[in-house]
Parts: structure tokens; C-alpha cells; sequence
């Protein structure tokens, strides 16, 4: 009996923990429904803040401590494919991720967590490196703050200069 | 029987309504000055850009203080952006943190404790750790974006330097 309790309490307590924050259900619902043709994976919902779901809460797909897209240009979403993104932590510690056909890139806390304020530059075929003008205060997603359009709230998406512009 | 009731009630009820309004027009006489601001003894304004630089560069990143929606929001050329019709703030773009940027920024610090505020300046910043401001990114509180300062060092000297009435410039540019 003692143990039947047991189970049931810590089965409660899950199912209590996996939908007890309506503000994160809400950033969540908020990001859509998956594009058309589009699955679950490395590619998906690009330009969109990943550790709103990446956050490594109970029932979270695969956690990530760092995420984001790069894009090509400021104008369109042309994906930067095969960019280097080197991140550099306030401990010195650095790590890098390549983006893929998508523009998406991600680090696993086990890969790297950063100590922050954290720096971030991204590299593109070996001729252009775009050096983040500020640093990263906290957020591990990209998208958090490089919200499009650009305005007083944001610098829009994060892309490479090929054309001199500083991301 | 039930009409003395009734009337003692209508009496009591009276009472109490009468004594509300004594008490709500007592109140109204009591309500903060119209500008909202209750600073007596704020640090200066004239010689604040310095430690706006310095706050803008270590705590107003877009995802930390460089929100609409965070308690001391700070403005400048790498964050949050004051908007202006027309203009072309951005953040890191190419134009500087403003002298409005600036005014909002010395809002922001001198509004969030304003009574420990003036006591800090009163005392010559003899015990700046009584603020927030202070104890929060010297993780003596704790604080969300971690621990920024290090007791004495340049940051530290630069805002306490403010405080007291003497800006270190030189300092606040390290």
C-alpha cells in the first residue's frame, strides 16, 4: 500500500511538472505550428529561439545550451550554409558548431556551457568573419533578441557580412 | 422591536459611510507628488555618461537589462534602442547611444531605489552596498545575469565614484 502511494505521488508530481509553467506553454505555443514539408530535426524552425523548447525541462526534445540560425544576408532568409560559429566564454572556454543546409547550428550543454557575458563570432567560407558587437548577456538562443523586422528592439536576424555589413 | 432594529442599523450604516469618507478625503490630502519621483538627493546627472557607457556595456544586452520589460531598463548603441519617429536607432548600428539614451539610463538607476539612493549620496557613498544596483552584479544578491563586478575593482570604483559626487571618467572607460 505504502508503495502503491509512492508511485502515485511521484506520478502526480511528474505530470504536475510537465505542464506547470503557462508562460513557457504560451512561448511555446507562440512559435507555430512546423513548416509545410518540414519534420522535427536539425532543420526545423529556422530563425526561431530553439531553447524555448530545447531547455532540457522534463519532456523537452534534446537540450541545447547554445542555438540559433545564420543567414546569408540582412534582406531575405537565405540560409548560410557550412558557416563556423566560434562561441567564447567569459571562462575562456570556447566551442564551435557549423551550421547546416538550414542555417541552424546547436551546442549540447555536454559539448560546452558557457560562463557569461559570452562573445560570439561566425565565420563563412573562409574569407568573411562577422564579430558580434556585443556580447551575450544570458540567452543561449539566438532568436531571443535577433528578432526580425529590425528596429529599437533588435538587430534583426543574424547574418554574415558578404556585402560589409556587420551583422 | 423590528423598526428600532432597523433604525439602529440604518444609524450604524450611516456611521461607517460617513467615517469611510472622513477617512478616504484624509487619504486624498496624503498622495504622492503628481511627477512620481520621490528622489531628494539624487547623484548627478551632468557627469553620468560615463557610468552609462560602463552600464550599457556590462549590463544592457538585448536578453539582460536592454529589455522593455526588465526592471532597470538601460538604453545605448549595443541594446535596447530609445525609439524615435523616423530615426534609425538600431541596435549596434552606427549611431551612438543618445543624451536622451542617457537621461532614460539615470531614470532608470536613480528610480529603482530612490530613498536608498539619497541616503547613499547623503552619506558620500560611504556604504554603497545598501543598493541593489551594487549588490546584484557583485552576486552578494542574487542576480540572474551573475556575478559582474569584483569588490574594488574598476566597475565598482566607476559607479561608487558617481555616487559620492566625483565621477571617475577614466576609471569608468577601463
Amino acid at each position: 500500500m505504502r508503495t502503491l502511494l509512492f508511485i502515485a505521488a511521484c506520478l502526480a508530481a511528474t505530470l504536475a511538472s510537465l505542464s506547470c509553467d503557462p508562460v513557457h506553454d504560451s512561448a511555446v505555443d507562440a512559435l507555430g505550428a512546423e513548416a509545410p514539408g518540414v519534420s522535427k530535426g536539425p532543420k526545423h524552425r529556422p530563425g526561431q529561439p530553439c531553447i524555448t523548447c530545447h531547455d532540457g525541462s522534463l519532456g523537452s526534445p534534446q537540450h541545447f545550451s547554445v542555438a540559433g540560425t545564420i543567414f546569408l544576408n540582412q534582406e531575405d532568409l537565405t540560409p548560410a550554409n557550412g558557416a563556423t560559429v566560434t562561441l567564447i566564454s567569459a571562462d575562456n572556454n570556447t566551442a564551435q558548431a557549423v551550421t547546416n543546409s538550414a542555417g541552424n547550428f546547436y551546442v549540447t550543454p555536454q559539448q560546452f556551457t558557457p560562463a557569461y557575458p559570452m562573445k560570439v563570432t561566425v565565420d563563412y567560407t573562409g574569407r568573411v568573419r562577422a564579430k558580434m558587437t556585443s556580447h551575450v548577456g544570458r540567452d543561449g538562443s539566438c532568436a531571443d533578441c535577433h528578432t526580425d523586422p529590425a528596429g529599437p528592439t533588435s538587430a534583426g536576424h543574424v547574418f554574415v557580412p558578404v556585402d560589409g555589413v556587420t551583422p | 422591536m423590528s423598526g428600532r432594529f432597523f433604525t439602529r442599523a440604518r444609524a450604524l450604516g450611516l456611521f461607517v459611510a460617513s467615517t469611510a469618507l472622513v477617512a478616504s478625503s484624509v487619504n486624498a490630502c496624503n498622495v504622492p507628488a503628481t511627477d512620481g519621483r520621490v528622489v531628494e538627493t539624487a547623484p548627478d546627472r551632468a557627469t553620468f555618461a560615463p557610468v552609462s557607457a560602463l552600464l550599457e556595456r556590462r549590463c544592457g544586452s538585448l536578453d539582460c537589462h536592454g529589455q522593455a520589460s526588465r526592471n532597470l531598463r538601460l538604453y545605448g548603441n549595443e541594446g535596447l534602442r530609445l525609439a524615435q519617429e523616423g530615426d534609425a536607432s538600431r541596435p549596434s548600428s552606427t549611431v551612438n547611444t543618445t543624451d536622451a539614451e542617457v537621461t532614460e539610463n539615470y531614470l532608470s538607476v536613480v528610480g529603482l531605489e530612490p530613498e536608498l539612493m539619497s541616503q547613499v549620496v547623503r552619506e558620500g557613498a560611504s556604504n554603497p552596498l545598501r543598493l541593489t544596483l551594487m549588490r546584484k552584479p557583485l552576486g552578494i544578491e542574487n542576480h540572474k545575469g551573475g556575478t559582474l563586478f569584483q569588490a574594488g575593482d574598476s566597475q565598482v570604483v566607476c559607479v561608487t565614484s558617481w555616487l559620492a559626487g566625483h565621477t571617475d571618467a577614466v576609471t569608468c572607460g577601463q
